[in-house]
């Protein structure tokens, strides 16, 4: 019997709390002292030079690597152990598809391994690959579908798990700049009104403005969070949002931001 | 394109066996040494019997003792790929095991397991076949793509089903090649290591020993289509399972 989604009230407050987080690996330093909380159901990205500790930031988060010192609670436990309770689904940089699977297989994975953590919130996948339009595509191989189908994959790999927070790695920094236009709109689509928790690390400027509710500046190596940008436009983000006066503004206050980081 | 794929391999054959009997013919070679085709064939086809039997018992030998290499190899490998420490406790054994002369041990393993029994048969293709395996496993493994193994490990996969989901998938291609490279060797261990316990290696034996052209070289013939159809049969399976890898549908050219 098919499972029916059940409307329970979306908890409130803050999803990440990082208190005073440090990382080092040896004697290289990648995270300096983070402290930052992220409320629920909002969309947060980081964006800082290449090699600032972006993406140690988000493993750090998910649970892939422990503090060196400070605190990373997620949903109210440590990262360690909200991983251990599929608390957050990941989305990599490279969709990590398996070949051997079909899209189908492909998008139950993340279900089919370590079920007595499974959730009551996990979605069909099915549905899903449907609602991202590769429902005509469910027993194709991965080397049978474009970059942007796999990433499309890998995203309802994530969502089909139900986690509170998804914690994405430069998801779209591979695709050419159409498909990235199409995967932004996408992504907005399927995560607004979700109550999904995102955490997204990009390159992108405008990527970060078109999607967030923040933008967090980093510093270079080792990171520290030099601006936290409020992002006011107004949801759901709709498709021509780059033609803006206020995208292109928030554009240039993040870049801003970003060059004064990277003297900082 | 498809003609080609099939004519080719039959003209081949054609030219090499002509050259073979015209050879032989030309050099009056004594049968011991080189016996013509036609007369192999006409050998085995007056004991049909015989030799499709000792073929069935030599296989048998070989994927057996195959089939048990593989088993012990995944689990060796997986471990060897998971664990430094097996890794270079293993090498040294596994080197050692690839580098000592099969044929200088057959003797004592037989005499161990029992002459007329297949046991030190099966054994012996095992023992020899587990290097080739086991560091394919192990590197397949180790190659498994990071991406995804960080993506199992983001939801605490267990062990095993790292190892189930991923892994062992992984070292798939690297262990059809070994496999491609063990059956050969699993057939020519199986025919020396044969003797008492039947198969063409019992036929070969008592060929040689009591110096029968004929019946060696129908022998060596029937290992020869032995190691044929076995190669065509890897093939058949890696083409099932493997369906999905690079090298099962990249077009030369």
């Amino acid at each position: 019997m098919p499972r029916t989604p059940t409307l329970a009230p979306m908890p409130t407050g803050n999803i990440v709390s990082l208190r005073a987080l440090r990382k080092s690996f040896g004697a290289l330093e990648t995270i300096a002292g983070i402290d930052l909380e992220i409320e629920r159901g909002s969309f947060v990205s980081v964006i800082g030079p290449s090699g600032c500790g972006k993406s140690t930031l988000l493993r750090v988060v998910a649970g892939l690597e422990p503090p060196s010192s400070g605190e990373a609670l997620v949903n109210g436990e440590p990262a360690g152990d909200a991983r251990r309770h599929k608390q957050v689904a990941m989305v990599p940089q490279h969709p990590g598809l398996l070949p051997w699977r079909t899209v189908r297989a492909n998008a139950r994975l993340l279900l089919d391994v370590n079920r007595k953590a499974n959730g009551p919130t996990t979605s069909d996948p099915l549905d899903l690959l449907e609602r991202v339009g590769l429902g005509s595509f469910l027993d194709s191989r991965p080397h049978q579908l474009s970059g942007g189908m796999q990433q499309r994959v890998a995203l309802v790999r994530a969502l089909a798990l139900g986690a509170p927070l998804l914690a994405m790695d430069e998801p779209l920094a591979a695709l050419d700049e159409i498909t990235r236009s199409e995967m932004r709109g996408l992504l907005n689509q399927l995560v607004e009104g979700r109550g999904v928790t995102t955490l997204f690390v990009t390159h992108s400027i405008s990527e970060a403005v078109a999607l967030s509710d923040r933008v967090l500046v980093s510093s270079p190596r080792p990171a520290r969070i030099v601006a936290d940008i409020a992002i006011d436009l107004a949801r759901p983000r709709r498709g021509g949002l780059d033609d803006e006066p206020g995208f292109f503004e928030l554009c240039t206050q993040v870049r801003h931001a970003l060059l004064q980081g990277a003297h900082a | 394109m498809i003609r080609t794929r099939f004519i080719a391999p039959v003209v081949g054959l054609v030219v090499f066996f002509g050259a073979w009997e015209a050879l032989v013919r030309a050099f009056d070679v004594q049968p011991f040494v080189l016996e013509t085709p036609s007369r192999i064939v006409r050998y085995i086809a007056k004991f049909p019997d015989d030799y499709f039997s000792a073929a069935l018992t030599t296989m048998r030998h070989a994927a057996l003792g195959f089939a048990i290499s593989v088993l012990v190899a995944i689990a060796v490998g997986a471990a060897m790929a998971a664990w430094d420490f097996m890794e270079q406790a293993t090498q040294p054994i596994l080197t050692l095991i690839a580098v000592t002369p099969f044929a200088a041990y057959i003797a004592s393993v037989k005499i161990g397991f029992g002459i007329f029994s297949d046991k030190p048969v099966v054994f012996i293709v095992a023992l020899v076949s587990l290097p080739a395996f086991a560091f394919a496993t192990a590197d397949g493994m180790r190659g498994a793509d990071a991406s995804s193994r960080e993506l199992l490990a983001s939801v605490d996969a267990s062990g095993w089903e790292v190892f189930w989901h991923l892994r062992l998938p992984s070292a798939l291609p690297s262990l059809f090649t070994a496999a491609k490279y063990n059956t050969g060797l699993a057939l020519v261990v199986a025919y020396l290591a044969e003797g008492g316990a039947g198969g063409l290696g019992k036929i070969g034996a008592r060929a040689v020993a009591g110096n029968q052209g004929d019946r060696l070289w129908a022998a060596i013939l029937s290992m020869a289509v032995l190691g044929t159809i076995s190669l065509v049969l890897l093939n058949v399976l890696q083409r099932a399972v493997m369906g999905w890898h690079v090298s099962q549908r990249t077009q030369r050219g």
